[in-house]
This record gives C-alpha cells, sequence and structure tokens, in this order.
C-alpha cells in the first residue's frame, strides 16, 4: 500500500493539473470570443465612420468647387466696377487728384494731365503741394502750411473760386486761374486722404474783368457830368451869381448834397474796381496807426455828437509805427468807425481800440451797441452790396460796399478781418495788421 | 476867397466840357482872372504861343484828338521851352495813377480831381500861387 499509495498520488495531481489547465482554457477561449465579438463591432463602427468621412469629403470638394465659381464671377463683376469707375473718374472733365494723407499724389485723372502737363507715372507718390505750385493773383506763391490741402488734411472742407481766385501752375511754368474743392477723405472716421477737383477759370476770370473795367469806366464818366452838378451849384450858393433867396438855398444845398453822395458812391465803386483789378496802388510808409485812428475820430465828432454816442478809445501807448498804406489803412477805420456810429442807436456806445498782439501784430477793434448783424445773415456781411436786412429800412446811406473795401484792403495787407455780433445787442469788428517794425535810425 | 487880386494875370484853361469850361471861366474872372480858354491840346498851345503872357494853366487830361494833357505838359517842359516856368494846375477825373505819376515827374504844380474839389479850392490853390 504504501508503495502504491505515491503513484496514485502523482496520477491524481496530474488530473488535477490537467483540469486546471482545461478550465484556464475555457476561460481564455471565452475571453477571445468576446474580444473577437467586440473587434466585430469596433470594425462595423469603423466601417460607418469611413462612409461618413467620404461623404463629407465629397460633399467639400463639391462646395469647393461652388465656391470657386461664386469667387471667380465676383472677381469679374468687382474688376467690372473698378474699371467703370476709373472709366468715370478718368473722363471727369475737371481736374481730379487723390492724395494720402502725407499729401502725396495716388490717383490724378487724364483732365489733370491735359490741364497741368504732368503724366500720372511722373508724379504719382510724390507730394502735390510740390509737384503743382500754387499761386495768388499777384504771383506770390502760397506756403505749404497756407496750401488748402494742408488745412483739409487736417480735417476741413475748403472752396476756392474768383472770389478768392488761385493760380495753378503746369510743368511748363506757365499758369492758369484754377477754381478747386477740396475735401478730405474720411475713413473709419479718420482722414485718409485728400480728393480735389479743379476747373480752369480763365473765361469767368476775364468775364469778370470785363465787367469790372465797365464799372471803373461808367464811374469815370459818371464823373464829368457830377462835376458839373458841383460846380454850378456851388456857384450858385456861394452867390458868384448873384444872391438866392434862403428858401432857393435851402433847394440847392439839397442839389449839392445829393450829389456829394453821388460822388461818394463812384468813388467807392472806384475803389471797388481798383481792387478787383488789382491796380490799387500800394504806397507803404511808417504810419502812426494811432494818429490815424484820432484824425478819423475827429472826422466823426460831428456825427458822434448829433447821435449823443458815447465814444471810448482806447489806445495802448507802445504801438510802434507799422509800414503800411495809410490812405487804405484810412479807409478801413474810416469804414469801421462810420459802420459803428451809423449802426448804433442815440445814445448808443462806440469803442475803438488798438493794442499789440504778441509783438508781431496790432489789432484794431472797433465795439457798438448798435442794431447787429442777424445771425442768418452773417456770413454775407462782406459781399459786394450785400446789406442786412435789419439796417436797409433803417438807414438809406451805405453801399454795401464798405466792409468789402476794408476787408480786401487787410488781407491784401496780410492782416484779418473778422466780426462778432449780435441782434440788438452790438456787434464788434476786429481787425489784425502784421507788423512789419520799421528799423530805428 | 472872392478878393480881387491886384494886377490882371491870364490863365489858359484847357477844359473840353462846355459846361465845365464855362464855369470855371466864370470863377476864374470872378476872382479876378483873364482867361482864355482852348478844347484841344494843340489848340492850347497855339494860344501859349500866340497870346505870349500865360501866367497860369488850368489843365484837363482827356481831351479830343489824339493828344492828352500829359503831352500838352510835356511840350510845355520840353529843353529849352519858354513855357516850363508856367505853372500847371491839372484837373481831371480820369487821369489812372500812372498817369498822375507822369504828370508828377514832369514836376506839375498840382493835380486835383474834379469831382472830390470844390472850385473855390482849385482856384484858391492857383490864387496862392500866382501871389
Amino acid at each position: 500500500m504504501e508503495i502504491k499509495k505515491p503513484i496514485t498520488s502523482a496520477a491524481s495531481k496530474l488530473v488535477l493539473r490537467l483540469k486546471i489547465l482545461a478550465k484556464e482554457k475555457e476561460i481564455t477561449r471565452r475571453k477571445l470570443v468576446v474580444t473577437a465579438r467586440q473587434l466585430a463591432v469596433t470594425a462595423r463602427e469603423k466601417e460607418i465612420t469611413r462612409r461618413k468621412l467620404a461623404v463629407t469629403a465629397q460633399e467639400l470638394r463639391r462646395l469647393h468647387a461652388t465656391l470657386e465659381k461664386k469667387v471667380l464671377r465676383r472677381t469679374k463683376d468687382l474688376e467690372q466696377i473698378r474699371s467703370k469707375n476709373e472709366a468715370i473718374l478718368t473722363s471727369i472733365g475737371d481736374g481730379l487728384v487723390v492724395v494720402d494723407k502725407e499729401g502725396r499724389i495716388t490717383y490724378i485723372n487724364k483732365s489733370f494731365e491735359e490741364m497741368l502737363g504732368w503724366k500720372s507715372q511722373e508724379i504719382l507718390g510724390k507730394s502735390m503741394v510740390q509737384v503743382v505750385p500754387r499761386e495768388d493773383q499777384n504771383g506770390i506763391g502760397v506756403l505749404f502750411k497756407e496750401r488748402i490741402l494742408t488745412q483739409v488734411l487736417a480735417g476741413q472742407k475748403f472752396v476756392a473760386d474768383l472770389t478768392n481766385p488761385f493760380y495753378y501752375i503746369r510743368k511748363d511754368k506757365s499758369r492758369f486761374p484754377v477754381s478747386s474743392i477740396v475735401a478730405p477723405v474720411i475713413l473709419n472716421k479718420k482722414v485718409v486722404g485728400a480728393v480735389e477737383v479743379f476747373r480752369d477759370i480763365t473765361k469767368e476770370k476775364e468775364i469778370d474783368k470785363a465787367k469790372t473795367e465797365f464799372v471803373s469806366l461808367a464811374s469815370h464818366q459818371l464823373r464829368t457830368p457830377l462835376s458839373t452838378v458841383n460846380w454850378y451849384s456851388e456857384m450858385l450858393l456861394t452867390g458868384d451869381v448873384g444872391e438866392v433867396t434862403i428858401d432857393q438855398k435851402k433847394y440847392l444845398e439839397e442839389i449839392y448834397n445829393g450829389n456829394q453822395r453821388m460822388v461818394d458812391l463812384v468813388n467807392t465803386l472806384l475803389d471797388v474796381s481798383r481792387i478787383e483789378l488789382g491796380t490799387l496802388v500800394i504806397e507803404l510808409k511808417p504810419t502812426d496807426i494811432v494818429k490815424l485812428a484820432q484824425n478819423v475820430i475827429n472826422e466823426h465828432k460831428l456825427q458822434i455828437i448829433e447821435k449823443k454816442i458815447k465814444l471810448l478809445p482806447s489806445f495802448e501807448d507802445n504801438i510802434p509805427l507799422i509800414k503800411t498804406d495809410p490812405k487804405l489803412l484810412r479807409m478801413v477805420i474810416q469804414n469801421l468807425l462810420s459802420n459803428a456810429i451809423k449802426y448804433t442807436p442815440d445814445g448808443g456806445r462806440v469803442s475803438i481800440s488798438l493794442a499789440l498782439e504778441e509783438e508781431a501784430n496790432v489789432v484794431l477793434t472797433i465795439a457798438d451797441t448798435g442794431y447787429g448783424i442777424p445771425k442768418n445773415q452773417q456770413n454775407k456781411i462782406f459781399t459786394k452790396l450785400f446789406r442786412a436786412d435789419n439796417v436797409i429800412g433803417r438807414d438809406t446811406e451805405g453801399t454795401g460796399l464798405g466792409l468789402y473795401i476794408a476787408k480786401s484792403i487787410v488781407e491784401q495787407a496780410g492782416g484779418k478781418l473778422w466780426f462778432e455780433s449780435k441782434e440788438n445787442q452790438g456787434s464788434t469788428f476786429y481787425a489784425t495788421l502784421p507788423l512789419r517794425k520799421i528799423k530805428k535810425h | 476867397m472872392t478878393n480881387k487880386i491886384k494886377e490882371k494875370k491870364t490863365i489858359l484853361v484847357v477844359e473840353d466840357e462846355r459846361p465845365l469850361v464855362q464855369i470855371i471861366q466864370a470863377k476864374l474872372e470872378k476872382v479876378g482872372f483873364d482867361v482864355i480858354t482852348a478844347r484841344t491840346v494843340d489848340q492850347g498851345l497855339d494860344y501859349l504861343e500866340e497870346v505870349g503872357t500865360i501866367d497860369a494853366v488850368w489843365l484837363d487830361h482827356y481831351l479830343p484828338g489824339q493828344k492828352t494833357g500829359l503831352d500838352f505838359v510835356v511840350q510845355m517842359k520840353k529843353e529849352g521851352s519858354k513855357w516850363a516856368k508856367i505853372p500847371i494846375f491839372v484837373v481831371s477825373n480820369t487821369a489812372s495813377n500812372g498817369n498822375l505819376r507822369s504828370y508828377l515827374r514832369l514836376d506839375i504844380n498840382k493835380y486835383s480831381v474834379k469831382a472830390e474839389h470844390r472850385l473855390d479850392e482849385i482856384t484858391n490853390d492857383i490864387m496862392l500861387f500866382l501871389k
């Protein structure tokens, strides 16, 4: 038994191991079956995804093709619009130039080329202000900082026409008068450049000149019969041709005074035509402007007293002699002061002052407590022959030329003339005159 | 202004407007001048020669014909002229600034704009000068 026993034990051990192995194998087999099933599911899912992807790719290809077509069509459309716009710009009868923020030319049209003699390729990218110099009517070049273009690039819009004439200089240095409108090009609320449209106004200038010459000629001719009336009534009034009765004298005085007014009007018209024809002779002399102002005041003493106007002069005592035309400056002061007196009701106040401004200018200020200029007519007040509604009924003697003349004279002297006014409160006129200091000997 | 002057002096008035000539003559005679009137430059120059004793000239600028008052003054003031010393008073409405300068360069005595001066004033200028 004892011998048999180990054999039996070894066999049963083997059986046991085989049993275990069989069991493990079964487990493994079951696991494999599960895995195989899972793999089958994954494969199916993969196939579905693959199919889906294939569909998407196809769709994408189709969309791409359509898009390409659309882009092509749109590009073609845009090109057509562009060439149409360019054809329009190029064909505009007025000169056209577009500049960038720095004032460099980015586009010019055909009329620009024809009018100024420059070809587009010669000047693209160059500074407009340098390529095309501007002159005023006296042939004086306009400085860069004063050029309209420069000011427009700072955000303003500008119109230069017959009332503010300029000349453009062609490539060949000849010149022609222009009327131009310059406006900023604004993109996203920022000035990105400017566009200027200009026109040759030689014809208009000629017509304007002919008109002025006519006025000048007519005014000169008018003076002869005016002199006749003047001198005949003068001789009657002085009794040189026999005594006249008191009544007759009154009548004669009316004739004489009416005629004097006509002489004044004709003289004013002549001044205007001289200013416009540029034949106004300017004689610069060292001028004591304070003395000039005092003289003008003295000339108006009678009206000041008659209207019981309170006159308040105030002249700084450090005002040097300035080099200017005393006759013309006198006209400015005379016009402004007589207006202030004329358009201020009895008992009102008129002040006249002269002051130095930063050692560079003399500022003349004439203020009144008069009728003022209605707000809606303030922009027309320097226009020739214009008279504001609120004074036409009150005063018959104005010509509407005084302020026009005064402004022209001041501007010709390099100064500025402007005003502030409120209806029924009064007006204040300011004139600045550049101080061309005279060296002391 | 209407004081008579002592010895009679003669004024040559060169002016073409009839009513003006009449009133100028009346005024000058009133204050005691003898007056000779001419309508053109050539007529004026003839009278200067013929009369011989002209004391002053009242001269308009624009006159009938090609010649103006300037031509008249040039003739009077030219080298060796016996009239060079006769005072000239230009009284005109139409002389341009350029012409005005030429007159002053030619050393006329005074330029007055007709429409802006009384007869009294111009007559006085002449009287003061001839005193």
